[in-house]
């Protein structure tokens, strides 16, 4: 088991190493930062509740972003390795499908992570200049946004496993859009009159991940306080989904000829 | 080196079916080998291009499921993962991460094999040296040639000392000096007790350091041998140039042999079938004569493959 992990940690470690030389990333991270920081600019337009729009648009900035980096970053992640050739001599080591997956996709998370952490420290910073308030709320949010990102890349590794990067990026921005809007659906749903329509909403509200859930732009905003017991749900729902989609995409990687 | 008769490698019945395209019907790239590879020997998978080499070695390696059959390394099931800890792959080509230098792949590889951290270093270390990448160990991998990175290729496959190594295409797009680097290499794994499976269509390399042959064609093996068989199977010709030669000695060549002689000057051109070099040789030197070359004419090899090919072919055509 020891051995493993140790091989899941070096994989996690290169991963991270190859994914922050990728110069496209900081081009993202810089567009992120660009908008964070035209949040203090659209504030501006405005009278009122300046602090909320800054706020309110650097968040969704970090959330859009985020998702932008993820889905890129996820989609390749078989598929270059079987384009580059690099995956023969892993998987040729005594290293499981399973573990190579499970490695590659911590280390882009940790990568995830790092950007988030950027966005992060421009948010904040951006606040502060601007006197908006920055409280647990705020960081509660943030950390929202990880889990999301999180659930999000291990959503682009299943595609990754039998998908071009084009359509795997297709299948995991359809996914991203869908999740957020389940919730929606389900309120349709219960509104019909057709009891066909309010099982199908129920049923896609429970299949799909609620990627909502992990949307605390409201709260953050207006500092309305956040449980520990709410966060830790969401964390569980969402190492849940990540433990789901990775499985499944482990399934499918173990049965794919690598020619 | 002695070759053990236990298989280290033993394949049955494989059978890999690819489906080109969705709704095309599925073409049969291996078709029911089986075979076996000896303890420390060096086996020569040889065939022509699109034979199915390429492909049994991925399946040997787990990258590629089999449709049908099944193959066993060192006692263990292919479809396993531990045992690989005691096999080394190189691929064709290798590709490896360009961002890393020499003395890092190595490193991660030894890491990825589990390679205890005291005994890690001391490995990179000695395995950049043997094959001569000591003074580029510090350079990143996409400032390499084509030769160098085949050679960190072979080091990656050793890194965790495998007692098996599989080679696919180790001299492909080599200069004669790679060639040569190579092949010494695989000569020294095979002087250190190594077994090595080799898939390769430079026959000329073949010849010079394998101990056994398997030759595919059309995903069939259509013939295999050992070296002995094989320079009695190939049926050529063997000119030894003398000088010194004894006329008594001569004589019993000729009688005995059935060689045919000629004279040009001091030296003595001698053609005999090469199934008696090592008797004529052993009575020349015992003889007080000097060698002054060996050559095969015609046969070899190469005769046998385009041989055993071309018959595969015209059947397969019927």
């Amino acid at each position: 088991m020891s051995k493993r992990l140790s091989v899941i940690a070096v994989l996690a470690g290169h991963t991270l190493r190859d994914a922050i030389r990728n110069k496209v990333l900081y081009v993202l991270l810089m567009f992120a930062l660009l908008m964070i920081g035209m949040g203090m600019l659209l504030a501006t337009l405005s009278y009122v509740e300046r602090d909320r729009i800054l706020q309110d648009v650097a968040l969704s900035s970090i959330r859009l972003f985020g998702a932008a980096i993820a889905i890129f970053i996820g989609v390749g992640l078989v598929h270059r390795e079987i384009d580059r050739r690099t995956i023969f001599t892993i998987l040729s080591k005594p290293v499981s499908r399973a573990d190579f997956l499970v490695g590659k996709y911590l280390g882009l998370v940790a990568t995830l992570w790092l950007m988030l952490a950027a966005m992060s420290i421009g948010f904040v910073g951006v606040s502060l200049v601007a006197d908006a308030p920055i409280g647990p709320s705020t960081f509660a949010a943030l950390g929202a946004v990880g889990l999301e990102l999180a659930v999000l890349v291990a959503i682009a590794t299943l595609f990754s496993c039998f998908a071009t990067p084009f359509l795997a990026g297709c299948y995991s921005l359809g996914f991203y859009l869908i999740g957020h809007i389940t919730r929606d659906l389900r309120a349709i749903g219960e509104a019909s009159d057709s009891e066909m329509m309010r099982t199908a909403t129920a049923w896609l509200h429970r299949i799909l991940p609620d990627l909502e859930s992990f949307n605390w732009t409201i709260e953050a905003v207006h500092q309305l306080p956040i449980s520990t017991s709410e966060f830790a749900w969401a964390a569980v729902m969402g190492v849940a989904w990540c433990v789901a989609f990775l499985t499944v995409a482990s399934l499918v990687f173990e049965r794919r000829d690598l020619r | 080196m002695v070759v053990d008769e236990t298989p280290i490698v033993s394949i049955e019945n494989l059978v890999k079916d690819f489906r080109p395209g969705f709704g095309l019907r599925r073409k049969r790239v291996l078709d029911g080998i089986s075979f076996e590879v000896r303890r420390g020997e060096v086996f020569g998978f040889i065939g022509p291009n699109g034979a199915g080499k390429t492909t049994t070695l991925k399946v040997l390696m787990g990258l590629i499921r089999p449709t049908s059959g099944g193959a066993r390394i060192l006692g263990h099931d292919i479809s396993e993962v531990g045992f690989r800890r005691h096999v080394g792959f190189l691929p064709e080509g290798p590709y490896f991460y360009d961002f890393l230098t020499g003395r890092e792949t190595l490193d991660f590889y030894s890491r990825l094999c589990a390679v205890p951290k005291p005994e890690r270093g001391r490995r990179v270390e000695e395995l950049l040296h043997k094959v001569g990448l000591e003074d580029a160990a510090d350079l990143r991998l996409r400032a390499y040639s084509k030769g160098m990175l085949q050679r960190v290729g072979i080091a990656q496959t050793l890194v965790h000392d495998p007692e098996i190594v599989f080679l696919d295409e180790p001299m492909s797009g080599l200069d004669p000096v790679g060639r040569k680097e190579i092949r010494d290499l695989i000569a020294g794994l095979h002087s250190g007790g190594k077994t090595v499976f080799m898939n390769t269509h430079i026959l000329s390399d073949v010849e010079l350091i394998c101990d056994r042959i398997a030759i595919i064609a059309n995903g069939r093996i259509v013939h295999e041998a050992d070296a002995a068989a094989l320079h009695a199977a190939t049926g050529g010709e063997v000119d030894i140039s003398v000088i010194g030669l004894d006329v008594g000695i001569a004589e019993g060549l000729e009688r005995d042999f059935d060689v045919q002689m000629e004279g040009r000057g001091e030296r003595i051109e001698i053609r005999l079938a090469s199934k008696h070099v090592d008797e004529v040789i052993g009575r020349i030197v015992g003889g007080g004569g000097h060698i002054r070359a060996v050559a095969q004419v015609g046969g070899g090899l190469e005769d046998l493959f385009i041989e055993t090919i071309g018959a595969n072919r015209q059947q397969a055509a019927r």
